[in-house]
């Protein structure tokens, strides 16, 4: 579920914008460095595969479905920048072109999805890869899902106290950490094994196709 | 001076509002632009407005019903106050996102960039067949299946289907590159 406009306040969204954009900015360079000229096309092509893995359905037992992040398959599989870029850039089209999730909270997504739950699946990945293949796909699967609801629960549950009137009622997000800290971190924490399955199951593909046939990059 | 495109200016007064809009909490004043806004889309406003209370309803709902229970349990009162301002905000935000969507061409507001142009129109082209190509898979599991899949038959056919769409990702960045150096596009 997206976050909409309204709910984060100023407070918070607009000091989040100065470090996403700092974050962007090296982002982009990082992604020029790396890839030369073929950077602009690697990123739209990135872009496009992440923006489409958010729409494969997380199989749930009972017939249900949540969707998938893709954050932790991106990122073992392509690296932190590259993943940071390409999230980041869905969730600027998804506000902008389909009025999904908003402006307001893009930096909090690109952050808590984007940047910190990359970073925490790249380095679980690289971490365990040697010596444990399969649970560094499925950790960084879990890790990449559940870290980001972490910091969305602290986020949302810091409204009440950064954004409140003179008698101390919230004006934006009203419920404070004992309420979005279980909120969120369960159903996420039990969703995360479902998304490290996929990751672990995807990934061994991708590993598989490559090895028969070789990679284009 | 030369004048700025229709939607360039578009966008840039629609960022502007959004950030004023987000900085209200009187619900005088948030009604009042909920009434500019619907009025600045015309007919297209009771369309728009339903699809802004759409996409908004899951959380606002959530998070309202939650507040509203809550303060009816501890304090044995209903924040109205918070309810209407919160909503409508919520609203308001969601309706002029709606509106600036209908109404301005994202590619050409940030066409003074060749390269963001670029990397948007590539990275939406493609999305798009994507997402067409995911659509014949999950059709492919439904028509391949008497009975309704099974969870293990589910995860491998959604592995499936992510690895295929990056391994065609790096494909297409491959051919992307290629075809636009041979044009000539990164001199």
């Amino acid at each position: 579920m997206h976050i909409p406009d309204g709910f984060i306040a100023p407070q918070m969204y607009l000091p989040l914008y100065g470090v996403a954009a700092g974050l962007w900015a090296y982002g982009a360079k990082r992604v020029g460095r790396e890839l030369d000229e073929s950077g602009l096309p690697w990123l739209a092509a990135l872009t496009a595969g992440a923006f489409a893995l958010s729409f494969i359905a997380l199989p749930l037992p009972g017939g249900a479905s949540a969707h998938v992040t893709g954050v932790g398959l991106l990122a073992a599989r392509f690296g932190l920048w590259q993943a940071f870029m390409a999230a980041s850039l869905v969730f600027a089209l998804q506000a902008l072109l389909f009025g999904d999730g908003g402006v307001t909270t893009l930096p909090l997504n690109a952050l808590a999805m984007g940047f910190a739950g990359a970073a925490a699946a790249r380095g679980a990945f690289l971490l365990l890869r040697g010596r444990f293949p399969a649970a560094a796909w499925f950790l960084a699967g879990w890790i990449g899902l559940f870290l980001p609801s972490v910091l969305i629960a602290l986020a949302l549950g810091a409204q009440p106290l950064i954004a409140h009137d003179a008698a101390g009622r919230p004006l934006y997000f009203p419920l404070g950490w004992s309420v979005t800290l279980p909120a969120l971190l369960i159903p996420h924490a039990l969703l995360g094994l479902g998304e490290g399955a996929l990751t672990l199951l995807g990934g061994r593909l991708m590993e598989r196709l490559h090895a028969r046939y070789g990679g284009v990059a | 001076m030369p004048a700025l495109p229709v939607d360039r200016a578009r966008l840039i007064a629609y960022l502007t509002a959004l950030v004023t809009f987000s900085f209200l909490t009187s619900p005088l004043w948030l009604g009042a632009g909920l009434a500019a806004v619907l009025a600045l889309a015309g007919r297209q406003g009771p369309r728009l407005l339903r699809r802004a209370l759409l996409a908004t309803l899951a959380f606002s709902g959530a998070a309202s019903a939650t507040y509203a229970a809550l303060s009816w349990w501890t304090q044995h009162r209903l924040p109205l106050d918070w309810l209407l301002a919160a909503n409508l905000r919520v609203l308001l935000m969601a309706l002029l996102t709606f509106l600036f969507i209908a109404r301005v061409n994202l590619f050409r507001a940030l066409d003074f960039s060749r390269r963001l142009t670029f990397l948007l129109t590539l990275a939406v082209s493609q999305s798009l067949g994507l997402r067409r190509t995911l659509d014949d898979f999950r059709l492919g599991l439904h028509s391949r299946a008497i009975r309704p899949a099974g969870l293990k038959a589910r995860y491998r056919a959604a592995a499936r289907a992510a690895a295929w769409l990056l391994d065609r990702a790096l494909a297409n960045a491959h051919e992307s590159a290629q075809a636009l150096q041979s044009r000539g596009f990164f001199k």
